[in-house]
């Protein structure tokens, strides 16, 4: 039995437009996600932002309701059995909100152990268990508004476990938070699969997602484009090289003739200040560099690499292809 | 048991964080006590200084009326920009049992109020308060306080997806200091909002306090009408909690964030 | 929790308020519902002490009322003119300083003139102590000299505002102490000698003294004398603003806080 089934999720906002005459619009955020995730896996929901990662996780951990389709945690119907799965899942976010701010930690620690049912007489070692693990002991008694990012995303992750939850759900967690003080958390994320925990976690850095999870589903526009693990997904759309050529000035016209080249997966161009960047996808092991820059003549070029695909070349095609 | 010890906690954790916001806690003593002056020389003007003892306990009264109005029907609204209102409705716990303690957090912080403005009342306006019945007195005291708490929660769930809740709140400063027979007998209103005032618990806290420093006869009834009423907010709060966190969770419209 | 009631409503109640109603949530129990509750609460508060009559409540508190308009608009006013970055141009700008804010103050007086007439009457109404059309005519100017004598006090309000970040904080104070110094429930002749002379140097105070005799029948003339010692007040009050905003300009060009939102 899987630990979390999404079948077929689908979710749907109402919002209204205007102010004067007020229009009533129905957006469609999650158009029919299924997926599972086995015990002990570190799965990641890759995306940008509006994707529909946030209304999936939302489900998952009962707070909204699937418009169809239906989710189970640890064989647990979200719907149904809210409750019982609120027990046994953890849920932490990034940001700077969730805490309150006036509190030290340990206070901050104290209530939502009690509000997640962590009997009284385990609080104490479990809370002291908890900070250890985030590299946070010594600090709990200070308020967290003098917190840093990295430190406040620690003390969501340690409140997110404090009832040793099966199950846990973050929520793009180091988001904001600076390089040095992002490692750590990920660090402390795969210590907690490490720990036997299940973990579903949503981001939009790339490398992240490639360096962490044991398998990655991306979504774009409420729909899962690709699944796999990170070296399938690289595999998947570009079993090929990646070819990036700077050129001075190029136009669409020319852009859509090396598309439509031979053994060419995609291209994309990326705006620099005065040039632009080609990043030409190729399917197999073809050399396009000399057919591509023949269709350049005449236009300056400047530098010319050739690399392995990363995962972002992976999200890029799979994402921007939508 | 737990429960129990989950609601203190709470309770009384809420109460620390809102007791440490001077800038709120300033506003809230000193506002009921410009009226509170105001009243005392009004009734000094009409009646002398021989009513002024009532007078000042009802305006210690008004001040909890106060710091729960807006508090606590924006109770939600706060966590919501705190970002934690999702983390308490992701809880196992039943949101009705981490609301309530938050508004009566809100009403405790009230006994900062009673105390500013008796203290107010002795030094400015030479107005002692007896104590003729002490258990009276703290029963009622107590009970005015769970009774506006209670009545807060009413209304934090009534209110609980409006991002303007604080002004509902707000508006309704001054018609329940008139009603509930703060500074006003009820006989004084016309006969149409003497049944609002009946059901309304803050009525019996004010007269149980009342019967507690002066004597009364129907103290016990004061007593028990108080928190019966407290009681009732409470089921009423609950059950009505129920069906708008169910809508919400249907209709996403609960703003968790 | 106070504070961030009466931030908004400040923020609210701009004059953009007053025609935009942009969010009715706000305005409406602030500016329509609060002072008729006020009326009838100090009203009955009268009755049960054996003071005054309900006219005398009405007067007094629908002009008192003024008084949270005239502070809050005119201080978000000029904190949005702060927000613009526009309110250093304007401290500088060769024009006459006082024509120039008055200009800025005229949408908030006005509103205050809403407020003041629209609680005078629905009190009046609830209470039975309607005025008739003549009495309207005569108690309108006093209620224009009332609403600008207190925007000016709203221009020092607004000018301590830029210094100081919880302006809501002493709104709120400034609103209590009128409501106890300027007669609007507690009429002079009882208050202490040394509160009565705060009271004739705060605004409102012989708007009210005013307005009650117009009410009881006196003619705009013979109440001239308390109407132009009222726009004198307002006047002090409103040049000591502009001058002190013009300061805490010069302040800030030194330590570059006047654009800090």
């Amino acid at each position: 039995m899987s630990v979390i089934e999404a079948g077929g999720l689908r979710r749907t906002y109402k919002t209204t437009t205007g102010v004067i005459r007020r229009r009533r619009l129905e957006v469609e955020a999650v158009k029919g996600i299924s997926f599972s995730v086995e015990r002990g896996e570190l799965f990641g929901l890759l995306g940008p932002n509006g994707a529909g990662k946030t209304t999936t996780i939302k489900m998952l951990i009962t707070l909204l309701l699937p418009t169809a389709g239906d989710a189970r945690v640890l064989g647990l119907d979200v719907v149904a059995d809210a409750r019982e799965v609120r027990k046994r899942i953890g849920y932490v976010f990034g940001g700077d909100r969730g805490l309150y701010e006036r509190l030290s930690a340990l206070d901050n620690l104290r209530y939502f152990a009690e509000l997640y049912g962590v009997s009284g007489r385990d609080q104490r070692t479990r809370i002291a268990e908890v900070l250890e693990l985030v590299g946070l002991t010594g600090r709990e008694q200070e308020r967290v508004e003098g917190y840093s990012r990295g430190m406040r995303q620690r003390l969501h992750i340690a409140r997110g476990i404090l009832h040793d939850p099966e199950v846990v759900f973050l929520d793009e967690p180091t988001i904001g938070v600076d390089p040095v003080g992002a490692r750590q958390l990920r660090g402390t994320i795969a210590d907690l699969v490490a720990a036997g925990k299940t973990v579903l976690l949503t981001t939009h850095y790339m490398f992240e997602a490639d360096a962490l999870c044991d398998r990655i589903a991306v979504i774009a526009k409420g729909r899962i484009v690709g699944e796999g693990t990170p070296e399938e997904l690289k595999a998947q759309v570009a079993d090929g090289r990646v070819t990036e050529i700077e050129v001075y000035g190029v136009d669409e016209a020319t852009v859509d003739r090396v598309r439509a080249l031979d053994g060419v997966a995609s291209v994309v161009v990326e705006e620099r200040d005065q040039s632009q960047l080609l990043v030409v996808q190729t399917t197999a092991d073809r050399e396009v560099t000399a057919p591509v820059l023949a269709l350049l003549e005449g236009l300056e070029v400047g530098r010319v690499a050739s690399r392995e695909p990363t995962l972002e070349d992976a999200y890029v095609a799979l994402v921007g292809g939508e | 048991m737990k429960r129990l010890r989950l609601f203190v906690f709470a309770w009384l954790l809420h109460f620390k964080m809102l007791s440490q916001s001077a800038f709120d806690g300033f506003l809230a003593i000193l506002w009921p006590l410009f009226f509170a002056t105001v009243a005392f020389f009004m009734f000094r003007a009409g009646r002398g200084s021989a009513v002024l003892g009532p007078v000042a306990l009802g305006a210690a009264v008004m001040g909890v009326w106060t710091a729960t109005s807006v508090s606590a029907s924006s109770a939600l609204q706060r966590e919501r920009r705190l970002g934690t209102l999702e983390l308490l409705v992701a809880s196992p716990t039943n949101l009705a049992l981490v609301l309530l303690p938050i508004t009566l957090a809100t009403s405790t912080i009230g006994l900062y109020c009673i105390v500013a403005t008796l203290l107010w009342a002795r030094f400015l306006f030479g107005v002692h308060i007896p104590v003729a019945h002490p258990l009276t007195f703290g029963l009622g005291i107590v009970g005015i306080v769970v009774t506006i708490g209670s009545l807060g929660f009413l209304m934090a769930v009534a209110f609980v997806r409006s991002r303007r809740a604080w002004a509902i709140g707000a508006v309704t400063e001054y018609p329940v200091w008139l009603v509930c027979g703060f500074l006003v007998p009820i006989s004084l209103l016309p006969n149409w909002v003497r049944p609002i005032s009946w059901l309304l618990g803050p009525t019996w806290g004010m007269r149980a306090i009342r019967a507690g420093a002066y004597g009364g006869p129907h103290a016990l009834l004061d007593i028990a009408a108080c928190f019966g009423l407290a009681a009732a907010y409470v089921l009423l709060g609950v059950l009505v909690l129920g069906t708008v966190l169910d809508s919400a969770r249907r209709r996403a419209s609960l703003s968790l964030t | 929790m106070k504070g961030l009631r009466v931030f908004f409503v400040g923020g609210l109640i701009s004059y953009r308020a007053l025609f935009g109603f942009l969010s009715l949530w706000i305005f409406v129990p602030a500016l329509i519902l609060t002072p008729i509750f006020q009326i009838l609460l100090f009203a009955y508060i009268g009755r049960a002490a054996g003071v005054g009559s309900d006219e005398f409540y009405v007067i007094g508190n629908a002009i008192q009322y003024s008084s949270v308009p005239c502070l809050f608009a005119m201080t978000q006013t000029i904190a949005d003119e702060r927000f613009w970055q526009t309110l250093g141009p304007i401290l500088i700008s060769p024009a006459g300083r006082l024509p120039l804010f008055l200009g800025r103050a005229l949408p908030v007086i006005v509103n205050g003139l809403f407020v003041a007439a629209f609680s005078l009457f629905v009190g009046g109404l609830l209470l039975g102590t309607t005025l008739d059309g003549a009495t309207w005519a005569r108690l309108a100017p006093v209620l224009l000299v009332g609403a600008f004598s207190c925007t000016g006090l709203g221009l020092v309000n607004a000018a301590i505002g830029l210094r100081v970040r919880e302006t809501a904080v002493l709104s709120n104070v400034f609103v209590g102490l009128l409501l106890i110094f300027c007669g609007a429930n507690v009429a002079l002749s009882t208050l202490p000698g040394w509160m009565a002379v705060i009271s004739r140097g705060l605004p409102l105070t012989h708007t009210i003294e005013a307005a009650r005799a117009v009410a009881a029948g006196a003619s705009l003339a013979s109440v001239r004398g308390l109407l132009g010692r009222e726009a004198v007040v307002g006047l002090a009050y409103a040049a000591l603003g502009v001058a002190m905003l013009r300061f805490f300009e010069q302040q800030s060009r030194r330590h570059a806080t006047l654009e800090r939102v």
